[in-house]
């Protein structure tokens, strides 16, 4: 056993409460994540993102005649004693945006090499949770794909966490490669994080269904240095989570064609997300996590008001 | 060479070699594993071979390799000469200890050594016979013979061989089955050619080691006009070698080389003045230990003594026949003169131990002086005789040939006769090789009678065939007279060149007397100091027997080559007398096998096969890393081998540092007190430099001339001993290569209190004279007071040491020009080389206290201070040159600007 590259056993994944430390600090070094709003989604909670129309907000929005037979109070007598005519006083529809979040918790992302500053899992995890709660303090409201309803609670870390302890608990840490494939509404957001170690046919049809509605999102790779660097030679015995094993007699032989591979792989996901409209971003462990959560932020505020 | 284990048992191991290959092959190394999660992406690739399930070959090889080099060096293999086991029974080993074996003598023990060694080994017993010894060979174990050989030394005198067959042959004739090993040191001489003829009939086959050597000796040294002539003597190809020559303390006083053309004999001219060549007492072959390459010269090859009396009374310069032999002998001879008025002149120069006795115009008619005279001639002394009035007038027979009544007298008035020219000298006259000036004019002269044998008498002759100067050996000593007088009144011979030179041959043709009375001259002498066979001079043992007299010139074991007689005037015996045969050992056609020393002995292979063994282990240990892909890991054993190659040689990190910063320099001059007082004064120099001035110099280093780099360091201090021989020609190239480049050299002779102006020069200015006439150098002049050396930093009139008074000198300047009163005058550069006096370094040394390591003369505080200015003056004039002297015109050049 090689103690440099290794899987971390899956107990050390579960969120804690240095790991909930770290992603609130690392959220809170940034501003609040306020979505994009030309695609908010469709709906009555309130929120940050004028609709453009009419409906429940804060700010003004235009003054239209009164029609008769509405109730007396909705006149704004201010406009209306300018004329003689009555006005009422319409506010601009301000929805709230959702972000829906997912990260990969899979055995998969348990691995660790020497060359990464944490496991690909944690890395996702602390993102995730950094992520939510920088909506929420935006006022959009955010859910864990798949595993808990959208919420506006400031304390979102503490529930994803939770949420997450239990549903490793029910599954006995059996976590998808990927997230139920239930279309979004709307002009909601996604955020999917992890390794996307699977066929990209698997990954295309997902984006497929999640988008559906005209939901969109980002993707955002994670690997650790050594699975692009690939700094092995010699004899050696490759083995992966689901007990698969390769035995090279110069394991130097195979750095080409696995960079080779790799690169296939990548561009496929990415070639899928495109296709969705989805944003396709990588990140190594052995980078500062502050980078990718301002890719993510990116990716997701993109058109921003 | 044959191959012996010590342990062969031990080879069966190899057949278990098999059973490693067996094993080897069928035990992969371990692979390391790694979790890798893309490993989806290359599954594919799976191979059902990738693995090695086995070694690779060539590791395969490796290992087995190493297994059989171990086994082979556990079994003890040696290589071991030929013919050091010949024989199966006791080996006897007879070994020459004579001088001839001394200059290699360790080897020759070694090459004993490894037969009594490869003996011991197979437990046979040896017998070892030095030919020195008059023992019978005992047998006995090899450790204890070894013991013997090491406690051997070769003998100063050579004992013939023969003597000891008899004894060889009776051992031989105990143990018939013993091996004959002969230890030869290669020389004819002591019968060697019939002593290999009978132990090759004793015992054929028989092993002669180390008979090819050659050999050198010194035969004989005669003291010439201008040299001093050492004959050396070859045996075998010896080459060419040096001389050197050494007086009665040890000092060295020169050097001489010599070359063998095609035959045995060389000739050395030690050519150096003839006072310095009185103090020879010792000249010996460089790098050849041994006592026949070390001659001893006694009174014999000393200058001569010559007594002067004259038979006039009183005496007037120029008119006096004694003023012109003093002037013509006093340069290389010790001219003794009676007192004047003395009683008795010639008995009192007797006494005093003149070798030569000249007697101007004197008529010998006293009995009692004549017989002093005979018994002057009986102990070798020679006696010259000058015509004169006196002699003319009375005529004595105590004379090489009678005499003619009258002289004769040539272009007087009342003679048709011209004076006389004198005929060119013949062969058999020792002034043969003088040229005969053509202004040399006799005009009068006393006639011999023309007796039967007068031309063989005959030295001298006019051009009309008299005889000038006629000679005559009786008893042990020599009768000259001369036919004219010693002063200019019969003939202008005297203002010659040419009677310098007839003189100087005579004393050089002058036995020695020495101060010894009759009766002490017959009995024997003891010894004073004995050579051994190394070549060095000990006190005698006491079995070393009194030299019985003279004529005794083969040195033997109760005479031993060496000192005797009197510590005023010792008689040297030599290892090898002048008419010695000094020959190479002939072995053509003897059934003898020869050995060479070198051909090493046994050799032990253990520990080259177990180097070669740890090699391949670690080569083994690489490759198993390389083969698991763990490189990184290798990091340690890498750094193991790294550490385990050598780490460059010392000299290159000192250059590297001495490159690095500015460092004062002096010279290891063998003399470890002045090196030690160098050492002591540049570091305080250097940390005064590093207070006062903007110089911060790093440590003075100590240069062997001989093996150092000198570019480095700009100033190299060089305190002089006159009794260190000169540096060799290679050292004063170097130097002088390093004055070329700018380099500084500042010579101390430290002796001023032994100078003072126009007195002889001191010895350590003669030392520095030799030295610097090997180099070419500007002209040198006493250091001029504006001199900018004295205003680089300070102001100082002279460089003060631990004395005041000495003078410096320094590469002469161009001339001032008349009525410029330059502040500081320059040359165009650095001076190559400052020579002072007064011992600088010593001055510089500080105590523990900031004061004076060392006491100064006449003393005080400010001397010492004056000291260090001088020594930063010269390392600042030796960093900045002339800028000094360019800086005086400053104010001139500002105003110039200025309009």
């Amino acid at each position: 056993m090689e103690p440099g590259f290794a899987f971390l056993p899956p107990e050390k994944a579960r969120p804690d409460v240095a790991k909930a430390q770290v992603a609130l600090d690392l959220a809170r070094r940034l501003p609040a994540l306020a979505l994009s709003a030309r695609q908010a989604a469709a709906s009555l909670a309130a929120g940050a993102h004028g609709r453009r129309r009419a409906g429940v907000g804060e700010n003004f929005w235009q003054f239209r005649p009164f029609i008769a037979g509405e109730a007396a109070q909705k006149v704004d007598w201010r406009r209306s004693a300018r004329d003689d005519r009555l006005y009422v006083r319409e506010r601009e529809w301000e929805a709230a945006q959702v972000l829906w979040l997912w990260a990969d918790m899979s055995p998969s992302m348990l691995f660790r090499s020497s060359l990464a500053l944490q496991s690909k899992a944690d890395r996702a995890l602390v993102l995730t949770l950094a992520l939510a709660d920088s909506c929420i303090r935006a006022g959009e409201r955010a859910g864990w794909l798949g595993l808990t309803a959208l919420t506006s609670a400031r304390d979102v870390v503490d529930r994803l966490s939770l949420a997450l302890v239990e549903a490793a608990r029910r599954s006995g840490d059996l976590f998808e490669d990927l997230p139920p494939p239930v279309p979004l509404r709307p002009r909601e957001k996604a955020a999917l994080i992890g390794d996307f170690l699977i066929a990209p046919e698997e990954f295309a049809t997902l984006l497929q269904k999640l988008s559906a509605q005209g939901a969109r999102g980002c993707a955002l790779m994670i690997y650790d240095p050594a699975e692009e660097s690939f700094p092995f030679a010699g004899q050696t015995e490759f083995y992966d989570e689901s007990g698969a094993r390769l035995r090279a007699g110069r394991a130097e032989d195979f750095a080409q064609v696995y960079a080779r591979r790799l690169a296939a792989h990548r561009g496929a996901l990415a070639q899928a997300a495109r296709a969705q409209g989805w944003s396709f971003a990588l990140h190594a462990t052995d980078r500062p996590a502050t980078e990718a959560l301002l890719l993510l932020r990116q990716a997701l505020t993109e058109g921003a008001r | 060479m044959n191959l012996a284990f010590a342990a062969p048992y031990v080879l069966l191991a190899l057949a278990a070699a098999p059973l490693l290959y067996l094993l080897l092959r069928v035990t992969p190394s371990a692979p390391k594993r790694i979790a890798f999660p893309p490993l989806k992406l290359i599954l594919d690739l799976r191979k059902p071979d990738a693995t090695p399930a086995r070694t690779p070959l060539w590791l395969l090889l490796l290992r087995m390799a190493l297994a059989t080099l171990v086994v082979l060096a556990m079994a003890g293999p040696a290589l071991q000469p030929p013919g050091a086991a010949a024989g199966k029974g006791p080996l006897l080993l007879v070994a020459d200890d004579f001088w001839p074996a001394a200059p290699d003598w360790p080897a020759r023990q070694r090459a004993a050594q490894a037969r009594l060694d490869a003996a011991g080994r197979d437990g046979r017993p040896v017998a070892l016979l030095a030919l020195s010894e008059r023992g019978d060979p005992v047998l006995e174990e090899s450790g204890a013979a070894s013991a013997r050989l090491r406690a051997l030394a070769p003998r100063s005198w050579l004992v013939a061989r023969l003597p000891t067959l008899p004894r060889i042959s009776a051992f031989l004739q105990a143990h018939p089955d013993a091996g004959l090993v002969w230890l030869a040191d290669g020389l004819q001489e002591a019968d060697g050619r019939a002593f290999a003829e009978k132990l090759a009939a004793l015992a054929p086959g028989a092993e002669i080691l180390g008979a090819e050597r050659p050999a050198r000796a010194l035969a004989a040294a005669r003291n010439e006009t201008d040299s001093l002539d050492v004959a050396v003597r070859r045996a075998g190809a010896a080459g060419p070698g040096k001389v050197l020559a050494f007086d009665a303390k040890g000092a060295s006083l020169g050097e001489a080389d010599f070359t063998f053309g095609a035959g045995v004999d060389a000739l050395a001219k030690l050519v150096l003045p003839l006072q310095l060549r009185n103090e020879v007492t010792r000249l010996v072959i460089a790098n050849e230990h041994s006592a026949g390459a070390t001659f001893l010269l006694d009174a014999g090859a000393r200058r001569r003594r010559v007594g002067l009396v004259s038979g006039g009374a009183a005496e007037q310069p120029l008119l006096s026949p004694l003023h012109y032999l003093r002037k013509a002998l006093s340069p290389f001879a010790d001219v003794r003169e009676a007192r004047p008025g003395a009683p008795d002149p010639v008995g009192v120069l007797l006494e005093d131990g003149v070798d030569v006795l000249i007697l101007a115009d004197m008529s010998l008619t006293a009995p009692d002086l004549r017989q002093k005279l005979e018994g002057f001639l009986d102990a070798g002394g020679t006696i010259v005789r000058f015509a004169g009035p006196r002699l003319a007038a009375n005529p004595d027979d105590f004379l090489p040939v009678r005499l003619r009544r009258g002289g004769r007298t040539l272009g007087g008035a009342l003679s048709w006769d011209r004076p006389k020219p004198l005929a060119p000298f013949d062969d058999k006259s020792p002034f043969l090789g003088l040229t005969v000036p053509d202004d040399a004019q006799v005009s009068r002269q006393i006639l011999a009678e023309p007796d039967e044998g007068l031309p063989g008498k005959t030295w001298a002759r006019l051009a009309d065939g008299t005889p000038l100067a006629t000679a005559e050996h009786r008893r042990e000593g020599e009768l000259i007279l001369f036919h004219v007088a010693a002063d200019t009144s019969w003939s202008n011979l005297p203002i010659s060149g040419l009677f310098v030179d007839m003189l100087r041959k005579i004393l050089a043709r002058a036995g020695p007397v020495g101060k010894v009375a009759p009766q002490e001259a017959a009995a024997s002498l003891a010894p004073l100091q004995i050579l051994d066979g190394f070549g060095a001079l000990a006190a005698p043992a006491p079995q070393v027997k009194p030299l019985p007299g003279k004529g005794f010139t083969k040195p033997d074991v109760d005479h031993p080559p060496g000192l005797y007689g009197s510590p005023d005037s010792p008689r040297a015996l030599n290892a090898l007398a002048p008419d010695d045969t000094f020959a190479p050992l002939d072995l053509a056609g003897l059934n003898l096998r020869r050995a060479d020393l070198d051909s090493a002995p046994s050799l032990d292979l253990r520990p080259l096969l177990l180097t070669l063994a740890l090699l391949l282990a670690l080569a083994d240990a690489l490759a198993t890393i390389w083969l698991g892909g763990r490189w990184r890991a290798a990091g340690p054993a890498l750094a193991l081998l790294l550490l385990w190659i050598p780490p460059p040689a010392k000299a290159e990190n000192r250059d590297m540092a001495a490159a690095l910063a500015t460092k004062l320099a002096y010279v290891l001059t063998g003399d470890s007190t002045a090196d030690r007082i160098s050492r002591e004064g540049l570091t305080t120099l250097s940390q005064v430099l590093a207070f006062r001035t903007a110089l911060s110099p790093g440590d003075p280093a100590g240069v062997d001339l001989a093996r150092d780099e000198l570019s480095f360091y700009p100033l190299i201090y060089w305190p002089i001993s006159a009794d260190l021989p000169p540096p060799s020609p290679q050292a004063a190239k170097k130097i002088a290569a390093y004055m070329k480049q700018g380099g500084l050299v500042l010579f101390d002779t430290r002796d001023a209190p032994l100078q003072f102006p126009g007195g002889p020069s001191t010895p350590a200015q003669d030392w520095l004279r030799r030295l610097l006439a090997r180099l070419d150098l500007p002209p040198l002049e006493p250091a001029p007071k504006n001199h900018v050396v004295f205003r680089t930093f300070y102001l100082l009139e002279n460089f003060v040491g631990r004395t005041e008074t000495g003078s410096s000198f320094i590469e002469a300047l161009p001339p001032e020009t008349p009525g410029e009163r330059a502040p500081a005058r320059a040359g165009d550069g650095v001076s190559p080389l400052i020579v002072v006096s007064n011992d600088l370094a010593a001055a510089w040394a500080g105590g523990a206290f900031g004061d004076g390591a060392y006491v100064l003369e006449p003393g005080g505080w400010r001397q010492r201070e004056m000291a260090l200015r001088g020594g930063v003056n010269i390392v600042m004039y030796t960093l900045t040159g002339n800028y000094k002297a360019d800086q005086v015109h400053v104010p001139e050049l500002l105003e110039r600007l200025g309009q």
